[in-house]
C-alpha cells in the first residue's frame, strides 16, 4: 500500500527524539523538535538523516516552539515552558540562545511570532495576560494585555499586522494593539473550552475555532454573533487549521478521545465535508504544519509529528487541493471523462465535487484513487426512504422507475427487454433499511411462475444481504434484477438466440499486471457492474483449509497469526464474496464505524490509499486493522509496521504426518508378510511386526490366527467325524466379532490381512451370470468335451474333475465351472508383450474387441473350435447318465457342501466386502508406495479386475503365410513377424497397426510415427489416424 | 502425536486457497487468489518448487490431482471460470486442457475415482454442475447438470466406486454406478447418479439452514454404508448416513464461525474441518458410534496460525 506512495510520502523515525512539539521553519527547510531534553533540528530536505540534536538542561517542557515567520529573520525561534520564553537562533548547525523572555505568572500556553514585524511575539498565560514583546527587549513585554480569564490560544492574523485573537475556554476575543488593553471584539464561540484557533489565510477578518463541543466554527470578526459556518467531525477537535489553498481545512481529534484514530482529516470548508484522511500514525499527532513550497510547486505538504517519533511529510497534489475548493486555473484533457462521469454520480449529493476534478495522467496512482473511490459515491447511505429514491440512479439497465412514493414507502418498476415485461412492486417497512428487507410483488409479467420464483429469490437475497448491514437495497435490488434478467442460459422466456450480454468483467481480486486505464471506467461502473454483483453468488474464499492427502498426510493451510479474522475480529466470517467488495469499500475509509455515525463521513479519500474495489484483495480483509482502543501503551511499539505487505498474512503450509491418527501402519504395510503355504510362520512374524510398531493388539490377534488356522484344528473330510474347528465359538464366531471389531475401528489394513489369511478364493459363491443364461446352455454340455489339442494342464484337471457333471441338472455347478475356466486363463499374463502380428481379417478383430463380452466370447470362440459331432452325440450320453444317478448325487454334494460350509471361518456371502478390504488396502500401499505388496494383497481378491486377457492376435506369417501364433511360425519355425523397418523378424516388443496389422519392432515404429502418419509398408493406410477409429 | 514433517513457504502473494499433497505424498499443490498455482517436491523433507502454473485471470480456488495412472495431472478452478488441467510431460508442467464453458466462477473439482477413468466433476457458481471426461486420445467431452444448485453450487465430491449394497450380497457384483454429491447456495445436499449416461438427481439431502459450503464422501474400505460430510455457512457439520435404508443426518458440531473445508482421512475414520477461524479440528467416530473432538482447540493445539507443532 504505502510502496507505491514511498515517493510522495516520507516517513522518518526518529526513535531517540523525544519531542512534545514541532515547527517548521518558514521556508520549509529545518523542522525543531522540541522536548525537555533536547531540541532536534530536521532538515526536511534529507528528512532521514540524524536530526541535529541540542540539549536543553530543564525540568520544565516545552510547551510551544515557534519559528519567525519573516524570511529575514529566519533562523530564530521561540521555545515557551513554564513561565519563560526562549529566543534562540539556528546558525551552522548551531542553537544559540539568545535571551529568555520572563513575564507570566504561570506556564506559557501559546505564542505566536508576527508574521509582519520579525521582532515581535505574542506569549498567552493562563494568568490571565497576554504579553507582546519585542525581542530587542527581552527584560519586560512591550505590552500586556489581561482578561479575566486566563488565555488559551494567541494567534497573530496573518493579514492584518496589528491584529491577534485569543482563545479563553469557550471564547474568542479579536484584539488590536493600537487599541489599549481591551479587545475589539467577544465572539462566544463554543459551548465548551476551545482547543485550537487559526485565521484565514485569505481574509483577515475570518478565522476558525475548533472546540471540545465536536465542531469546527468559522467566524466572521465583523459578524461575531453569528457564526459563518461549521463542521462536526464527530469528536472534539483538537485543531483546526486551513490549508495554504483553496478552502479547505485540516482538523486532528483531542488526543485522549482519539486512540484508535491517529489521523489527520482534510475537509471542504465550503462544502463542510472530509475530502481526505491521513492515515499512518501509530500514535497521537502532536503537531501538524504546513511546509512551504518553492516557487512554482504545484505540491503542498503537510508536515506531521506524532507521539510514534516519526515525522511524516504528505504530499497534497492538485488533484487533493482541487477537492478543498482549489481553482487551479487550468484544465487538462480528461475534463470531458470526467463530466460524463458526472452523470452518474449525481446519485450523491457529497461527490458533486468530485466532478470538478480534473484528471492528472501522469499520476497514476492518484488518478486510481479519485477515479476508483467508491466509498464517495456509491456507499453513501442514505438515512431516509425519502432520500434514497432521491440518491438512486434510476439508469439501470432494462429497468425503468415508473413511481416513488416515499410516504407509502413504494415503488414500483418496469422491465421491458427483447423477451421479458415484468411490472414490479416494492414495498418498504417501517424499520426498512435497518434489518428489514423490503417486499416484492410481481405485477404483471410474461415470464412463467419458475423464473419469477428465481428472479424474487435473487432480489430477496440481495435485500437480505443489505439488510443485515442495515444498509439501503433498492438499487443494488434493482440492478440485480436487471442482470438475472439479463443472464442467458436462466431467464429466457423462450428459445431464441439473443446475443449475450457483453462479458461482464471478473472482479479482480488482486493485483493483475494489465489493468485497464483507470480513467476509462468510471468510478461507479466498478461497483455496479454486473460482475460485482454477480459475486453475491459466489462463496466467500476460503483462506484455511486442511486436507488428508495421500496416505496419511494432513496438508494444512492458513492464515498466519498476524492475520486477523476479519475487519472486526469477532463476527462471522461472511458467506459471499460481494462481502469482500463491500468491505473494500469501507476500508478506503479506516473508521472504526462506532466513533463515527455521521453518514457522509465515508465520503473521502485516504492517504496512503488503500487498493480499491477492482483491486481489493483477500488479503486486505485479514489485515484490516481497527485502530486499537484499549491496548497497553508498550505492546503497541511490537504492531507490525502500517505498511502491510501481504506475505504476512499466509502462514507456510504444514503438512503434518497424521498417521499415527490413522489405524493402519505403514510401517507394518512395508513388514507384514503374505505366505499361505506356512501360516504359522507368517503369523509370528506378523505379530513380531506388529510389536516392533506398539499394536499390542495385533499382536495378540495375529497369535490368535495362528492358533485358528493352524494345522491341527484343520477339518476333517468326514463331516461326521468331529465337529469343524470353524463352529467353536473360537472359530467362525470369533473371527466375525474380530472381524466387526476392525471395521468399527477402520483398520483396513488388519482386515485386509485377516481376509488373505482365512480367505478361500475356491470358497467363493459364483452367481450365474445371467444375461447368458439361454445363449450359452447348450453349449455348456459340449464345454466337458475339452479339445484335446489345448495344451494347457489347468483347464484339462478342470475339465476331467467336472467329467461327471452334467448340464441340465446342475447348472450352477457347470457354470462354476465355466467361470473358473475362464478364470484360469484371465491368470495368465495379459498379452502385452505377447507377439502381435498381422492379422488376415482385421474386421473380425475389432468385431471381437469391441464386443462388451469379450471374455465370454472368447470362452465360446474357444469352445467352438472344438465343437464336433461326435461331442453333441457324447453330451446326450451325459444326460443319461444324471437321469439315473442325479438324486443320489444331490444328495451327497449337499452334504458335502453343508460340511464344506461348516468348516469355513470366513462367511463365503461377504465376499464382495473382501474384496474391497483387498482392494482399499492394496490402494494404501500403493500410496506408500509398496507396489509389489500391493499386487500381492490383490491376488487374494475373488473377483479378479476385469480380465484383461481374451484377445490374442495371431500372426501371419512372413515367410509361409500361415496362421499362427507366437513369435515363431508353426510350420516353418521362422521368426513369423518382419519388421516393415528393417525387414528383420521380431522377436522381443513389437507394434502394429489395428487396420493394416503392419508394423515391426517397437522402437522403429515409434521413430516412425514421429514424422509420418502412413504406414511405412506403402499400403497408404493412415494407421496414426486409424488408431482412435478403433476402440480398444 | 501428529508431528509436522514439513513447513513449505508458498511465497504467493496472496491468499491460499488450497494446498494438496498427490497420489504418493510427494509433491503439494497450491494455489492462489494471486492466480497462480505453485507445485513443490516435498519429498524427504525438502521443499522445492518444481513450477509455477499461470493461466488462470482470477483467484484460482481449488486443486485436484487425477490418479498416478493417468500421469501427473492436476486440475485447478478459477474465478475466472475456468477450469484447466495441467500436466507434466519429461518434467515440465503445461496446460492440457482448458474448459471455459462456467457462467461464472468455478469453486469446486474433483477427479472421479481412478476406476471410472479420467472424470472430472466441477462444480460453478452458475449453479451447474460440469463432468468433463477424456477419451484418452485428447479429446474431451463433457456433460452438463445444468441449474444442480439454484443459486450457486459450491462444491463437489465423487463417491467411492463401490456399491455398499452389494458388499454383503453374495449374488455378486454389479458395476459400481457413477456418483456424486454435490452442495449449494440453496442450503442443499444433492446426490447424483449416472443412469444410461445421463445425470439424474438421486437424493436431495435438506439439513443446512445456509449455504452449503463443503461436501465430502467419504473413503469406502468395505463398511456396508455411504457417509458423506457436508458443512455450511450455518456453522454446523453435518454427517449423513446410509446404511441403505436412506440417509439419516447426525449434527457432528457447531462451531462457532463458518466452516468451509472437511476433509476424510483415507481410511474414513477421521474427519478434519476447518473455517473462518483459521482452526482445524479432527473428529473421531467412537465405537458407539459418536463423534468426538481429537484435537485439542481450546488449548490452542489445534490451531494452525501460532506455531503449534501437534494437532492433538
Amino acid at each position: 500500500m504505502s510502496l507505491q506512495w514511498s515517493g510522495e510520502q516520507v516517513v522518518a523515525k526518529f526513535p531517540d527524539v523525544q519531542a512534545n512539539t514541532m515547527a517548521v521553519d518558514c521556508m520549509g527547510v529545518w523542522v525543531a523538535l522540541a522536548g525537555r531534553r533536547a531540541i532536534s533540528m530536521v532538515n526536511l530536505k534529507k528528512p532521514k538523516e540524524k536530526p541535529l540534536k541540542s540539549a536543553r538542561q530543564s525540568k520544565w517542557d516545552v510547551s510551544c516552539v515557534q519559528w519567525n515567520q519573516v524570511p529575514s529573520h529566519l533562523n530564530l525561534f521561540v521555545t515557551a515552558y513554564n513561565q519563560k520564553l526562549d529566543l534562540h537562533s539556528w546558525k551552522d548547525s548551531n542553537i544559540t540562545s539568545l535571551c529568555s523572555m520572563k513575564g507570566h505568572s504561570r506556564t506559557v500556553s501559546d505564542v505566536s511570532w508576527s508574521p509582519s514585524d520579525p521582532n515581535k511575539i505574542l506569549s498567552c498565560s493562563v494568568d490571565t495576560f497576554i504579553n507582546l514583546w519585542d525581542v530587542n527587549d527581552p527584560r519586560k513585554p512591550v505590552r500586556s494585555f489581561q482578561t479575566v480569564s486566563g488565555a488559551y490560544q494567541v494567534k497573530w492574523n496573518r493579514l492584518s499586522e496589528n491584529m491577534f485573537a485569543t482563545t479563553h475556554e469557550g471564547e474568542l476575543r479579536i484584539w488590536d494593539i493600537r487599541e489599549g488593553t481591551s479587545p475589539v471584539q467577544y465572539i462566544a464561540a463554543h459551548l465548551s473550552k476551545i482547543h485550537g484557533l487559526d485565521w484565514n489565510p485569505n481574509s483577515k477578518s475570518e478565522l476558525a475555532t475548533c472546540s471540545q463541543d465536536c465542531s469546527v466554527k468559522f467566524w466572521d470578526i465583523n459578524n461575531p454573533r453569528q457564526c459563518k459556518g461549521s463542521l462536526n467531525p464527530g469528536s472534539p477537535v483538537w485543531r483546526a487549521r486551513y490549508t495554504p489553498f483553496g478552502q479547505g481545512i485540516v482538523t486532528v481529534v483531542v488526543p485522549q478521545l482519539r486512540r484508535g484514530d491517529n489521523s489527520l482529516h482534510l475537509w471542504n470548508t465550503a462544502r463542510s465535508n472530509p475530502v481526505h484522511q491521513f492515515v499512518g500514525h501509530q500514535d497521537v499527532i502532536l503537531e501538524f504544519q504546513w511546509r512551504k513550497q518553492p516557487e512554482g510547486s504545484v505540491d503542498h505538504q503537510l508536515i506531521t509529528w506524532s507521539k510514534d517519533q516519526s515525522l511524516r511529510v504528505w504530499k497534497i497534489d492538485s488533484q487533493l487541493q482541487k477537492r478543498c475548493g482549489h481553482d487551479m486555473g487550468e484544465m487538462n484533457d480528461s475534463s470531458e471523462n470526467e463530466s460524463s462521469q458526472g452523470g452518474r454520480e449525481s446519485v450523491s449529493q457529497n461527490s458533486m465535487h468530485e466532478n470538478d476534478l480534473e484528471t492528472d495522467h501522469g499520476n497514476k496512482d492518484f488518478q486510481r484513487q479519485m477515479s476508483m473511490s467508491p466509498d464517495s459515491v456509491v456507499f453513501q447511505q442514505p438515512q431516509t426512504l425519502e432520500q434514497e429514491f432521491e440518491l438512486m440512479n434510476t439508469n439501470i439497465p432494462h429497468i425503468q422507475v415508473e413511481e416513488l412514493d416515499a410516504v407509502k414507502r413504494t415503488c414500483s418498476v418496469s422491465a421491458v427487454s427483447r423477451n421479458f415485461n415484468i411490472g414490479l412492486r416494492m414495498q418498504f417497512p417501517e424499520n426498512y433499511p435497518c434489518s428489514e428487507p423490503p417486499t416484492f410483488e410481481f405485477l404483471e409479467s410474461n415470464l412463467n411462475y419458475d423464473i419469477k420464483r428465481q428472479l424474487h429469490k435473487v432480489m430477496l437475497d440481495t435485500a437480505l444481504m443489505h439488510a443485515k448491514r442495515n444498509t439501503s437495497c433498492l438499487e443494488p435490488c434493482l440492478r440485480q434484477l436487471s442482470l438475472a434478467l439479463n443472464q442467458p442460459y436462466n431467464f429466457r422466456p423462450e428459445e431464441r438466440k439473443t446475443p449475450d450480454p457483453e462479458p461482464a468483467r471478473p472482479f479482480n481480486l488482486s493485483w493483475h499486471p494489465t489493468k485497464p486505464p483507470y480513467n476509462s471506467k468510471p468510478s461507479y461502473m466498478a461497483w455496479h457492474s454486473p460482475s460485482g454483483l454477480q459475486d453475491i453468488n459466489i462463496p466467500f474464499p476460503r483462506t484455511s483449509g486442511a486436507r488428508f492427502s495421500a496416505a496419511g498426510y494432513l496438508v494444512v493451510f492458513g492464515r498466519s497469526h498476524e492475520a486477523r479474522k476479519g475487519p472486526s475480529g469477532t463476527e462471522i466470517t461472511p458467506k459471499a464474496l460481494y462481502d469482500l467488495t463491500d468491505f473494500a469499500s469501507k476500508s478506503r475509509n479506516r473508521y472504526p464505524p462506532k466513533l463515527y455515525s455521521i453518514p457522509f463521513h465515508q465520503n473521502y479519500s485516504i492517504s496512503p490509499p488503500t487498493p480499491v474495489a477492482e483491486n481489493v484483495s483477500i488479503s486486505e480483509w485479514y489485515m484490516y486493522r481497527p485502530k486499537v482502543t484499549n491496548q497497553p501503551k508498550g505492546k503497541r511499539k511490537h504492531r507490525p509496521k502500517e505498511s502491510t505487505e501481504v506475505k504476512p498474512v499466509l502462514a507456510p503450509v504444514k503438512i503434518y504426518d497424521s498417521s499415527c491418527l490413522l489405524p493402519i501402519q505403514k510401517e507394518l504395510g512395508k513388514n507384514y508378510i503374505i505366505d499361505r503355504s506356512n501360516i504359522p510362520a507368517m503369523c509370528s512374524h506378523n505379530a513380531k511386526a506388529a510389536s516392533a510398531v506398539g499394536r499390542k493388539d495385533l499382536v495378540q490377534l495375529w497369535s490368535l490366527v495362528a492358533l485358528t488356522a493352524s494345522e491341527k484344528l484343520k477339518p476333517q473330510n468326514n463331516p461326521d467325524d468331529e465337529l469343524p474347528w470353524a463352529q467353536h465359538p473360537f472359530g467362525k464366531e470369533m473371527i466375525k466379532y474380530l472381524f466387526d471389531f476392525y471395521m468399527k475401528i477402520h483398520d483396513v489394513q488388519t482386515l485386509a490381512m485377516l481376509v488373505c489369511v482365512l480367505w478361500d478364493r475356491e470358497n467363493a459363491i459364483v452367481p450365474p451370470p445371467k444375461k447368458e443364461k439361454a445363449s450359452l446352455l447348450p453349449q455348456s454340455t459340449s464345454m466337458e468335451y475339452v479339445p484335446p489339442n489345448m495344451d494347457n494342464p489347468d483347464f484339462l484337471s478342470s475339465s476331467t474333475d467336472s467329467g461327471w457333471l452334467t448340464a441340465g441338472s446342475n447348472l450352477l455347478k457347470s457354470f462354476k465351472t465355466l467361470t473358473s475356466h475362464l478364470q484360469v486363463h484371465s491368470t495368465r499374463p495379459p498379452p502385452h508383450t505377447s507377439v502381435q502380428s498381422r492379422l488376415p481379417s482385421q474386421h473380425h478383430l475389432s468385431e471381437v474387441s469391441s464386443h462388451p463380452d469379450l471374455a465370454n466370447m472368447t470362452g465360446v470362440l474357444k469352445i467352438r473350435r472344438s465343437n464336433s459331432l461326435s461331442c453333441l452325440e457324447d453330451s446326450f450320453e451325459d444326460y443319461r447318465i444324471e437321469d439315473e444317478e442325479g438324486i443320489k448325487e444331490k444328495e451327497s454334494e449337499r452334504q458335502a457342501k453343508i460340511h464344506e460350509n461348516n468348516c469355513r471361518l470366513l462367511d463365503p456371502s461377504a465376499q464382495n466386502q473382501y474384496d474391497v478390504f483387498l482392494m482399499s488396502y492394496a490402494d494404501i500401499l500403493f500410496h506408500w508406495g509398496y507396489t509389489n505388496n500391493s499386487k500381492l494383497v490383490l491376488k487374494f481378491m475373488t473377483h479378479l479386475p476385469e480380465p484383461h486377457t481374451g484377445i490374442e492376435f495371431g500372426v501371419q506369417c512372413f515367410h509361409c503365410s500361415q496362421d499362427g501364433r507366437g513369435a515363431k511360425c508353426g510350420s516353418c519355425k521362422n521368426l513369423a513377424f518382419n519388421c516393415s523397418i528393417c525387414h528383420i523378424g521380431v522377436k522381443g516388443n513389437s507394434m502394429f497397426c489395428l487396420k493394416c496389422g503392419h508394423g515391426g519392432h517397437t522402437t522403429h515404429i515409434l521413430d516412425w510415427f514421429k514424422e509420418n502418419s502412413q504406414c511405412p509398408t506403402g499400403c497408404s493406410c493412415r494407421c496414426v489416424e486409424a488408431k482412435s477409429e478403433i476402440t480398444m | 502425536m501428529v508431528s509436522v514433517i514439513n513447513s513449505i513457504d508458498t511465497s504467493h502473494e496472496d491468499m491460499i486457497h488450497d494446498a494438496q499433497l498427490d497420489y504418493y505424498g510427494t509433491k503439494l499443490a497450491t494455489c492462489s487468489s494471486d492466480r497462480s498455482i505453485k507445485i513443490f517436491d516435498v519429498k524427504g523433507g525438502q521443499q522445492t518448487l518444481v513450477t509455477e502454473l499461470r493461466g488462470h485471470d482470477g483467484p484460482v480456488w481449488q486443486l485436484a490431482w487425477a490418479h498416478p495412472m493417468f500421469g501427473n495431472l492436476i486440475a485447478s478452478c478459477s474465478y475466472d471460470r475456468k477450469v484447466i488441467i495441467w500436466k507434466e510431460t519429461n518434467g515440465s508442467w503445461g496446460k492440457l486442457y482448458e474448459y471455459q464453458n462456467h457462467d461464472s466462477s468455478v469453486n469446486s473439482v474433483n477427479f472421479a475415482p481412478h476406476e471410472f477413468g479420467l472424470l472430472l466433476a466441477c462444480g460453478s457458481s452458475d449453479g451447474s454442475i460440469s463432468i468433463i471426461s477424456s477419451t484418452g486420445d485428447g479429446t474431451w467431452d463433457a456433460k452438463k447438470i445444468p441449474n444442480a444448485h439454484s443459486i450457486g453450487c459450491n462444491a463437489v465430491s465423487w463417491a467411492p466406486p463401490i456399491n455398499p449394497g452389494d458388499l454383503l450380497d453374495p449374488s455378486g457384483r454389479h458395476q459400481p454406478i457413477k456418483q456424486l454429491v454435490s452442495g449449494g447456495c440453496d442450503n442443499l445436499v444433492k446426490i447424483w447418479k449416472e443412469e444410461d449416461g445421463q445425470w439424474k438427481e438421486d437424493q436431495k439431502l435438506e439439513g443446512h439452514s445456509d449455504w452449503v459450503r463443503d461436501v465430502a464422501w467419504a473413503p469406502s474400505i468395505g463398511l456396508p454404508k455411504s457417509i458423506i460430510a457436508s458443512c455450511s455457512q450455518d456453522l454446523r457439520v453435518i454427517i449423513w448416513t446410509n446404511d441403505g435404508n436412506g440417509w439419516t443426518q447426525k449434527v457432528l458440531n457447531k462451531f462457532n464461525d463458518v466452516i468451509w473445508h472437511i476433509s476424510w482421512s483415507i481410511t474414513g475414520n477421521i474427519l478434519a474441518t476447518s473455517g473462518g477461524d483459521n482452526k482445524v479440528s479432527l473428529w473421531k467416530e467412537t465405537l458407539n458410534g459418536d463423534w468426538v473432538c481429537i484435537s485439542d482447540v481450546n488449548k490452542g493445539q489445534g490451531q494452525i496460525s501460532d506455531g503449534q507443532r501437534s494437532l492433538s
